[in-house]
């Protein structure tokens, strides 16, 4: 899909855009086409704002099978596939997720810290199996989320040795800092919390070092293709996240990919494969 | 639309933050195509009546604010995003905060003090400390000796250090009142070098109140409201460190919101516009 860059600027806006192609996985591919009459009533209003909202031709696609799909997306066959991180490995390096779903028990992709004493050499999940870790709490936010995260890397519950829960981050890092455990995991709002300090370019974790750092890996994800107009895909993003409230019965079956679907949330490129995050510090 | 007008405030407790911005700005200017210009307003009324009367097409504004706005204008200005932190909450707090060298321990102890509130149109420091004075049974309007209006979060920090008022109420967030909190005013300011924390006391927390929203002009062109929702949501994934220039906390991100989530805010400042219409309260022992 090559729409205009400058669709906002009027002139621009009036030139015709090419249709949006989307992938679908059906039993019974076949070419391009517009949405059957016969699709359920979610798939047609899903449709049916697309259209309207990015002003273009809506046109499925079906494939055998997620693989399929990816491919078809690299070539340029199709313009929108959701995909898993099997069939998106191969494609990667021409295409980048955009957006995954919530589901409703879970907190989103927020990233886990694992932080570990300066100078100790263990800075990464690998160098870390088998040590002690503490955790800043029982709850979702400081326990289960970053077990899911760290999970994903391959660290899961038994990956580590001792595990220790402390009663709150600020807890956890002075077990940390006492040697109670070899590392210490929250989340990155809780560590961002202990460390940042109140004073000038005060910074109170200079005591310890980050070892990983790393969002939950999305398990499906909506991919397009990199050269994709950053005003579609952003467009694409802005409808998506708004859908649960702007058209649920549109945004039930959109989002049906994943179990009790919360909302679409947008995603880091390489959210299907990410084996660590970028963060501040 | 030839340019994104933005409106932005926030420079008088951080003087850094409007050159922060310049890599926000570049952003959502890829993203849209379009220039973006950031208006500078002095104040939260300087956003709200820029927003209110078209001026600008964006603009971020605490509950009270927009609520305000929404009284004037309605469904021309509509929120479309606001902050969930790491934890997954959507609220921010009211602090009261007394100078810790004084005898104000509890809420009751400003029984006849000064007291001063940041704005008419703040949320966490007006509004909603209010209201909730008046669920615990404090009728805000007598309870004080004297009752003054700062003009900002950092006005009201600076005239309670420095003596003019007894207590001020303030927001804070990036935790809540059993983490403790990393942002607001006086945080800023500490960073910078200008107070100490250790210098005021937490007298009363109260919250959580709705986040600031990302509000937006609806007249302008749908695909220009759904670039810039998609633009701002993608931001934290996609360029953490411009998501943190703009003071976000780590971890958060942008969520879809509408009008609804304000509604308890617009509900309060209905409640207060009532009742400073109706005028002062009689004086005591009058019939």
């Amino acid at each position: 899909m090559a729409s205009a860059p400058l669709a906002l600027a009027p002139a621009i806006a009036q030139t015709p855009k090419p249709a949006l192609r989307i992938a679908a996985i059906s039993d019974k591919p076949g070419p391009c086409g517009p949405p059957r009459a016969s699709l359920p009533p979610g798939a047609q209003a899903y449709y049916r704002l697309l259209a309207q909202r990015l002003e273009t031709q809506i046109l499925t696609c079906s494939f055998p099978d997620r693989a399929a799909a990816a491919q078809a997306l690299a070539a340029g066959q199709v313009d929108l596939a959701i995909l898993n991180a099997a069939a998106y490995r191969p494609v990667a390096a021409a295409t980048r997720s955009i957006l995954t779903v919530r589901s409703r028990p879970q907190l989103g992709r927020v990233a886990a810290v694992v932080a570990v004493r300066k100078g100790d050499r263990r800075l990464n999940l690998a160098a870390l199996k088998g040590a002690s870790v503490v955790f800043g709490g029982t709850n979702r936010a400081y326990l289960d989320h970053p077990l899911r995260t760290l999970a994903d890397q391959g660290a899961s519950a038994d990956y580590f040795g001792r595990q220790i829960m402390a009663d709150s981050a600020e807890d956890a890092a002075a077990k940390l800092r006492a040697g109670e455990a070899d590392a210490m995991v929250l989340h990155a709002g809780a560590w961002r919390r202990i460390c940042i300090g109140l004073k000038a370019s005060e910074w109170r974790c200079d005591d310890l070092a980050v070892a990983w750092r790393g969002r939950p890996r999305a398990q499906l994800a909506m991919v397009v293709r990199n050269d994709m107009p950053l005003e579609t895909r952003y467009r694409l993003i802005g409808i998506h996240v708004a859908m649960h409230q702007e058209a649920p019965t549109a945004f039930d079956w959109a989002a049906a990919w994943t179990p009790e679907p919360a909302e679409f949330e947008p995603t880091e490129a390489d959210a299907l494969i990410l084996t660590s995050s970028r963060g501040p510090e | 639309m030839k340019e994104v007008r933005l409106a932005i405030t926030g420079s008088e407790d951080d003087p850094a933050l409007t050159r922060r911005l310049s890599a926000y700005r570049a952003y959502l200017s890829e993203a849209t195509g379009l220039p973006v210009k950031l208006y500078e307003a002095a104040d939260n009324n300087g956003k709200i009546q820029s927003i209110a009367s078209g001026q600008v097409d964006v603009t971020l504004l605490a509950g009270a604010a927009y609520a305000n706005v929404d009284a004037q204008v309605g469904e021309a200005v509509a929120p479309i995003l606001t902050v969930r932190q790491a934890d997954g909450e959507v609220g921010y707090y009211s602090l009261f905060l007394a100078r810790s060298d004084s005898s104000i321990h509890k809420l009751a102890d400003l029984k006849g003090k000064t007291m001063g509130y940041v704005d008419f149109n703040s949320t966490s420091g007006y509004l909603y400390p209010r209201s909730k004075m008046r669920e615990q049974g404090i009728d805000p309007d007598t309870f004080f000796g004297k009752v003054a209006i700062a003009g900002g979060h950092t006005q009201a920090i600076m005239a309670l250090e420095s003596g003019q008022f007894d207590a001020t109420v303030i927001q804070a967030g990036g935790g809540d009142p059993q983490t403790g909190f990393t942002t607001g005013a006086h945080f800023t300011m500490a960073r910078r070098g200008l107070l100490d924390v250790d210098d005021f006391r937490t007298v009363w927390a109260i919250g959580p109140i709705p986040n600031t929203a990302v509000v937006t002009r609806t007249d302008r062109p749908q695909a220009f409201i759904d670039i810039m929702r998609g633009a701002m949501a993608a931001l934290p994934y996609d360029e953490p460190a411009i998501w943190l220039g703009t003071g976000q906390p780590d971890g958060a991100s942008f969520i879809s919101v509408t009008r609804q989530e304000y509604q308890e805010v617009i509900d309060l400042r209905e409640e207060e516009l009532v009742r400073r219409r109706a005028g002062p309260p009689p004086a005591k022992g009058a019939s």
